[in-house]
């Protein structure tokens, strides 16, 4: 049967805008023809709704009724002292600190060193001097509609390189900033390559200025290569608070022996979707892949993995922990893949959600699909409510109710972000969940 | 209409539980009244006259229809509407008999029922249409054993099973399916598209379904359990063994609309061979479902390299006093438990069938006890040749 298929407005506005769009967007003729394959594809799959699998729970189609014009580029850079006070404590640990300002690099705002070991750069410049078009393309871009928009449109993002058998200091904070009043789209893709047998950590924050507008769409796209015996920490905080559709995704390519830890936070925006794809390609890899989400009020928090273990004797494990409030809908899908061939696999997921209000959702979807014996995989999932119990011994202690709630749920969160290795960056999150809880929970308390 | 010794023949030469041919026969103190339904028509009941001074009906669905429409038209088609699905509706559309229990109220089904489905004809697709009632306060055990012999083609088994309990009703239903699953190229065998669900209607009622799935080339099967009534209770026990080429994708939907409802869900996979058993189930709180409780546990077993076992859950929390939790595991036989039986004087086969009968424990024990030893050998049988 055939049917014709509508486009809803959206769609046709993601469609058609990139005729004018085409000569701002960076990048050579190569370039341009990633980018207009991706618009094809973008076109056949249209925004993902109920009815594809992968996107179940999450109805983008319904939930992005209309597609917001690019960031004009014209909003006026803040200070650096307003850079630092948004980062709150991501600021508090010494990092080289790379920044996009509507998705535009920022060089004054940026405190880049270029020694040799490490390479930032801006995506917009590369794509301008050699053209390497590669940058662009993305696997999985025929069909996840929204890694072909990011293809389609990205316009900056940081490149970071660093060179083999060298181990960073200090992290690479790249921080995105929202700062246009108006309601815009940013898109951006960022590239992190690191040599073999080297250390570094680079963090992610998406944070605004107090003057952005509350509605936005941002679409960021991590390509990460970790090679032979390399050791990545990867964090990403988004804190966009704001009621903007905020969609990312990092797709994870893991050399031999090499070593991948993850760490997603997620709070205050009214929705995002963070699917982490991890491909092992080499042997004796390990993976960790952790993180908390919290969501009020009617926000959405979508968490999507998918681990292909395509090669023999890797190690996955993955621990997300969610806490729910008011309206909040939370998302958790993980896919672990065991190949054929992939034997002495070991594999480990768990997610966990507390619901702290009556209307509160929690869907999950842990998924295992194993092809190959000699493996050991497990997964769990759970959903409850703060155990009444354990606040009344807290508050049989003397404690106060509000303060007995987020000491509580902090606990719960703490086990996911003990998961960070490095101990400044720990800390932040930390204090970063602390913050939101305790506040959530005072707020809850008075009303 | 047949006798019943030559309806019994091919129960003997299968995996109905022969040994309990007596019992059957009601030679013994344990009585199981028997529906025999061929190639969808039921040639034989058993025992009706000591179950109507019960007031237990079981008759096959078209003597039901027959004499006691009021009850076939009030129950039929209210928990599997007719545009259910796919194979619903051709079921829905084409069947022709089946098997009717009606338990009235405060009645406690004085003997295990069971129907023993064939399919014997070739080229033909099998479409009954079982419906089980329990009134208030009644209890009932149901059986359902499933043969057919060896065929090139595939055939079609689509079956609708529809269970109801009313309020303090509870209805146990076992399952042993040994369809026919296809030679060692996988050419022939059943396909098994079959809709199962029970609607808990009233306070306080319990639907437990247990299965042992050895047959069928493709089985797409999950028996559901719809927790309407206030304090009801679902249950799923799952054994599906897969060999040879068999494709298996089972499981369970386990629906809390009630207040305090609470489910289990505990499914053992065994994949052997070149087959694929997947476990796919879903787990709902609606809205004002407060108090729902489940617990779900599906382990998978892998014998052999070229063989799959997928888990796919569907987890749907909906109010934050529901509290769920789901596990799950994939693994092989370690190689030091074999060492360990071989060691003691098994041989490779009967180390793994003692390992996968230990590993399957949990729901052999659900099953009646007219069904459990049969079944362990049956699982024994499906996994022959898989090791070595």
């Amino acid at each position: 049967m055939n049917v014709a298929i509508m486009k809803t407005k959206a769609e046709q506005a993601l469609s058609e805008a990139f005729a004018s769009r085409a000569g701002e967007l960076p990048g050579g003729e190569a370039a341009a023809k990633v980018r207009l394959e991706a618009l094809g594809h973008f076109g056949a799959l249209g925004l993902p709704h109920r009815r594809v699998e992968e996107w179940k729970y999450t109805d983008l189609r319904n939930a992005m009724k209309e597609a917001l014009p690019p960031a004009s580029g014209k909003a006026s850079l803040p200070s650096n002292a307003e850079v630092i006070s948004v980062l709150g404590p991501l600021a508090t640990f010494a990092a080289h600190r790379v920044v996009f300002v509507d998705g535009k690099f920022a060089p004054d705002l940026s405190d880049l060193v270029a020694d040799g070991a490490v390479t930032v750069s801006s995506l917009a410049t590369v794509l301008a001097s050699d053209g390497d078009a590669e940058l662009l393309a993305a696997a999985g871009s025929e069909s996840n509609a929204v890694v072909a928009l990011n293809s389609a449109y990205a316009t900056d993002g940081a490149v970071i390189d660093i060179a083999a058998e060298v181990t960073l200091d200090r992290p690479v904070l790249v921080v995105h900033l929202r700062a246009d009043g108006n309601a815009v789209t940013t898109t951006v893709r960022n590239i992190v390559r690191i040599g073999e047998a080297s250390e570094a950590t680079v963090v992610e924050a998406f944070v605004k200025l107090p003057g952005a507008a509350t509605d936005y769409r941002c679409n960021t796209l991590t390509k990460v290569a970790v090679g032979k015996g390399a050791k990545l920490s990867h964090v990403k905080a988004t804190l966009e608070a704001g009621a903007g559709i905020h969609l990312a995704n990092w797709l994870v390519d893991l050399d031999a022996k090499a070593n991948y830890r993850a760490f997603h936070l997620t709070a205050g925006t009214g929705l995002a979707r963070n699917e982490l794809v991890i491909t092992f390609a080499g042997e004796e890899s390990e993976i960790d892949l952790s993180g908390i989400f919290i969501a009020r009020h009617g926000e959405h928090v979508d968490t999507t993995l998918v681990v292909d273990h395509a090669v023999p004797r890797c190690i996955s494990r993955e621990l997300f922990k969610g806490v729910l409030d008011d309206h909040a809908r939370g998302v958790f899908q993980g896919k672990v893949i065991v190949r054929q061939d992939a034997q002495k696999t070991d594999g480990k997921q768990m997610a966990q959600v507390l619901m702290l209000s009556p209307d509160c959702e929690f869907d999950s979807k842990p998924e295992l699909e194993i092809y190959a014996d000699d493996v050991v995989c497990g997964h769990g999932s759970t959903s409850a409510d703060l155990d009444e119990d354990l606040v009344f011994y807290c508050r049989s202690r003397g404690i106060p109710l509000a303060q007995a709630r987020a000491l509580l749920i902090e606990s719960f969160v703490g086990e996911a972000i003990e998961k960070v290795e490095r101990e400044d960056v720990r800390d932040a999150l930390a204090d970063i969940a602390r913050e939101w809880l305790h506040r959530a929970a005072a707020e809850k308390v008075a009303a | 209409m047949k006798s019943i010794p030559s309806c019994w023949q091919p129960m003997q030469s299968l995996a109905f539980p022969c040994s309990e041919q007596e019992v059957l026969a009601g030679v013994q103190g344990a009585k199981v009244a028997v529906d025999a339904v061929f190639d969808s028509v039921s040639v034989v009941t058993t025992f009706k006259e000591e179950l109507a001074k019960a007031g237990v009906i079981f008759c096959s669905i078209s003597e039901a229809v027959r004499e006691h429409p009021e009850l076939v038209q009030k129950y039929l088609g209210s928990v599997v509407p007719q545009a259910d699905n796919f194979y619903a509706a051709l079921n829905s559309a084409v069947f022709t008999d089946g098997s009717f229990v009606y338990v009235p109220e405060g009645v406690r089904c004085p003997m295990e029922l069971s129907t023993y489905f064939r399919i014997n004809e070739k080229q033909t697709g099998q479409f009954e249409r079982t419906l089980i009632i329990a009134d208030k306060g009644a209890y009932v055990s149901y059986l359902e054993g499933c043969t057919a012999p060896m065929r090139d083609e595939h055939q079609l088994h689509a079956a609708v099973v529809e269970l109801i309990a009313l309020d303090d009703a509870e209805i146990k239903y076992s399952t042993v399916q040994n369809w026919y699953p296809g030679d060692k190229q996988g050419k022939g065998g059943i396909y098994n598209f079959v809709t199962k669900r029970g609607d808990c209607r009233g306070r306080n009622s319990k639907i437990s379904w247990t299965q042992v799935e050895t047959g069928s080339a493709i089985t797409w099967k999950y028996p559901s359990c719809i927790l309407r009534g206030d304090n009801s209770c679902g249950e799923f026990y799952s054994i599906a063994v897969s060999n040879g080429w068999q494709q298996v994708d089972s499981g369970t939907k386990m629906i809390h609309l009630g207040k305090n409802t609470t489910s289990r869900i505990i499914s053992k996979g065994i994949a052997a061979g070149f087959s694929q058993n997947t476990y796919r189930g879903l787990v709902s709180a609606h809205r004002k479902a407060t108090g729902a409780r489940n617990f779900t546990n599906c382990d998978s077993l892998l014998i052999g390299d070229r063989c799959g076992a997928h888990t796919v859950p569907y987890i749907e929390a909906k109010n934050s006093t529901a509290h769920f939790e789901h596990e799950a595991t994939t693994s092989k036989i370690s190689d030091d438990t074999l060492f360990y039986c071989r060691q003691r004087g098994l041989s490779e086969e009967e180390a793994v069938a003692l390992v996968v009968n230990g590993f399957v424990r949990d729901v052999l024990q659900k099953l009646p006890m007219e069904f459990m030893a049969e079944t362990q050998k049956l699982i024994g049988i499906s996994l022959e040749g898989s090791v070595g």
